[in-house]
C-alpha cells in the first residue's frame, strides 16, 4: 500500500499523526511531512487507512 | 450585540456562560484579537488567528513551572508545591525539547489500532451504565449517571487498575480539576488541603500500579507507556504523572463531550431523527457535535516573545486565550456556522486542538462520544429534556451542572 498527501489541501491539523507518529510525520510547523508517494510497511494498512480517514480535510490519499 | 473597542468582556458572568455564542460572534466580528481587562488575557476568536497561534512560537505551553517556581521562592516545600511538582511534568504544559520527548513515548500507546481494540471495552462499560439508567423512570440526570463516570471508568480500565479501584479515579479526578483550575467559596481551603491529601494517595496508588505491571506486563496502556522507545523510557515518576494526566485531560473533557452532543440533539429534533434513521452517520455526526458544542471553550497560552496578531502587538508576559469554540463557529470557515448539520464534510474544527499539542486522546474521545451517543440514542426512545439545564460559571470548559432527561 502507499500513501500520499496533497499539501495544498493539509492545513496542519496533524490527526492523522495521532493515529500513528511513524506512519504520517509531521514536519516542524506540524504540516504532513509523508510526501506524494509513501510506501506503508507489510501489515500496517489497517493503521493507514484509521490514519487517512482520521483527517479533517481529506488532505491525504491511498494511493494502491 | 456589538462590543465597543474599549469594552472589556468577561466570559464568565452567567450570561455569558450561558450562551457564550453571542458574545463571540460580536468579538469576531468587532475585536477580533480582544484584551479582557476581566481575563487579563487576550481573546483570539478567529478561526484563522486561532489556528495560527497553534504554530506561533511566540505563544508557550509552559504555565505551570512559573507558578511552582514562585511558590518555592516564597516558602518551604508543601503538599501544594507536591502536586504542582507532578503537573509541571506534563506534556501538556512543556515546549519542546521536554514535550517532544513525552509526546514521543506516550505515542506508542496511543496508536490508532490500540485505540480501535477497545471497542468491545467501552461499549460494555456505556452499556453497564445505561442498564440502570433504563430500567430508572422520572427525571434522571443522564451526566452523573452515564456521562460522568463512563470516561473515569475507561481510563481506569485501560490502564489495568482492578475494578473496585475505578471510583477512587473518579474523586482523582475531581480533586486534580480542584488543585488546577481552583474553586471560588467558603469551602476552599479546607476543599483544597483534602484535595491535596486526595493527590498524594494517587500519587501512590500509580507508583504500586507500575511496580505490578513491571512484574507482570499486559496489554493495558500503562504497560504500553512503560515501553522502551528506542533508547529511552518514561521514568516512574514520569509515568505517575502521565497516568494523572490522562485521567485530568481525559476525564471532564469527554464527560461534557457526551453531555453537550446529546442536549444539542435534544434540541435539533430534525436531526436526532436523522441520525435515528440512519446510525451510520454517528462517524461525522460526533465531529459536528465537538465543532457545534465542543467540551473545551478556552484554551491558555502565555507569551514569550513579542508578536503581532491582526495588527494587535502582543508582549512577553501577557496571556493569550484561544477560543476554540468561537473558531469553531466562524462563518469564515463554515458556511452556516450556527446551524447543526450532522453530515458536514469537511469539518476542520479545532475542537481537539492543533499542532504539537493536538489532542493525543483524540482517537479514544471520538471513540467513546460515538459509542455513548449511538447507544444512548439508540436504547433511550423518547428522550427529552426535563429541565432547562445550568452552565458552570467557568472559562476553560463548556460544561452543564446537570442533564435531566426522562425517557420511554
Ligand atoms: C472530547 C474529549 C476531548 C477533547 C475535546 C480534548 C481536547 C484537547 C485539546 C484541545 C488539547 C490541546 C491542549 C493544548 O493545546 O494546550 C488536548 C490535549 C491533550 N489531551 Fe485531550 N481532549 C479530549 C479527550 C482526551 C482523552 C480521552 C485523553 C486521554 C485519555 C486526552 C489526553 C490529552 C493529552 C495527554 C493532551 C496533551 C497533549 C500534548 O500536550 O501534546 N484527551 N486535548
Ligand atoms: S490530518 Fe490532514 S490536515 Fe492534518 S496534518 Fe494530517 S494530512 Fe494534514
Amino acid at each position: 500500500m502507499r500513501i500520499s498527501v496533497d499539501p495544498e489541501v493539509c492545513e496542519a491539523h496533524g490527526q492523522c499523526s495521532i493515529v500513528d507518529m511513524d506512519l504520517f510525520p509531521l514536519d516542524d510547523d506540524g504540516y504532513s511531512a509523508v510526501g506524494p508517494d509513501r510506501e506503508v510497511p507489510e501489515g500496517e494498512e489497517d493503521a493507514a487507512k484509521l490514519g487517512v480517514d482520521a483527517c479533517p480535510v481529506r488532505a491525504l490519499r491511498i494511493l494502491s | 450585540m456589538t462590543v465597543p473597542r474599549t469594552d472589556s468582556v468577561d466570559l464568565t458572568t452567567p450570561a455569558a456562560s450561558a450562551d457564550p455564542f453571542a458574545v463571540f460572534r460580536a468579538l469576531r466580528e468587532s475585536d477580533p484579537v480582544h484584551w479582557s481587562k476581566a481575563h487579563r488575557a487576550w481573546l483570539i476568536t478567529r478561526y484563522d488567528d486561532v489556528s495560527a497561534a497553534f504554530q506561533n512560537k511566540a505563544f508557550s505551553n509552559d504555565r505551570v513551572r512559573p507558578v511552582l517556581e514562585r511558590k518555592r521562592q516564597a516558602g518551604a516545600e508543601s503538599a501544594a508545591t507536591g502536586v504542582l511538582g507532578l503537573m509541571t511534568g506534563w506534556m501538556v504544559v512543556n515546549d519542546p525539547p521536554v514535550h517532544t520527548r513525552l509526546r514521543k513515548l506516550a505515542a506508542g500507546a496511543f496508536k490508532g489500532q490500540r485505540i480501535a481494540a477497545m471497542d468491545a471495552m467501552i461499549t460494555g462499560i456505556v452499556d453497564a451504565h445505561l442498564d440502570a439508567f433504563v430500567r430508572g423512570s422520572g427525571p434522571q440526570d443522564l451526566i452523573s449517571e452515564v456521562a460522568y463516570p463512563l470516561p473515569a471508568t475507561v481510563i481506569a480500565t485501560m490502564l489495568g487498575a482492578p475494578p473496585e479501584d475505578r471510583d477512587r479515579f473518579r474523586e482523582w479526578s475531581d480533586e486534580l480539576a480542584l488543585v488546577a483550575f481552583g474553586t471560588g467559596g467558603a469551602a476552599r481551603a479546607d476543599r483544597h488541603e483534602r484535595a491535596l491529601r486526595g493527590l498524594r494517595e494517587m500519587e501512590s496508588y500509580f507508583h504500586t500500579l507500575i511496580e505490578k505491571r513491571r512484574t507482570e506486563p499486559g496489554e493495558d496502556m500503562l504497560s504500553a507507556l512503560m515501553a522502551e522507545e528506542g533508547d529511552d523510557r518514561l521514568t516512574d515518576d514520569e509515568l505517575v504523572g502521565m497516568c494523572a494526566l490522562l485521567l485530568f485531560a481525559g476525564h471532564e473533557t469527554t464527560t461534557n463531550s457526551i453531555a453537550n452532543a446529546v442536549l444539542a440533539l435534544l434540541r435539533h429534533p430534525d436531526q436526532l431523527d436523522r441520525l435515528r434513521r440512519d446510525p451510520a452517520l454517528i462517524g461525522p455526526a460526533v465531529e459536528e457535535l465537538l465543532r457545534f458544542d465542543g467540551p473545551i471553550k478556552v484554551l491558555n497560552r502565555w507569551v514569550v516573545a513579542e508578536t503581532e496578531v491582526r495588527g494587535r502587538t502582543i508582549r512577553p508576559g501577557e496571556r493569550v486565550h484561544l477560543v476554540l469554540a468561537s473558531a469553531n463557529r466562524d462563518p469564515e470557515k463554515f458556511a452556516g456556522p450556527d446551524t447543526l448539520d450532522l453530515g458536514r464534510s469537511p469539518n476542520p474544527h479545532v475542537a481537539f486542538g492543533k499542532g504539537i499539542h493536538a489532542c493525543i486522546g483524540a482517537q479514544l474521545a471520538r471513540m467513546e462520544t460515538r459509542i455513548a451517543v449511538a447507544r444512548i440514542v439508540e436504547r433511550l426512545p423518547g428522550l427529552a429534556l426535563a429541565e432547562e439545564p445550568a452552565w458552570k460559571d467557568v472559562l476553560a470548559s463548556r460544561s452543564m451542572e446537570k442533564l435531566v432527561v426522562t425517557h420511554t
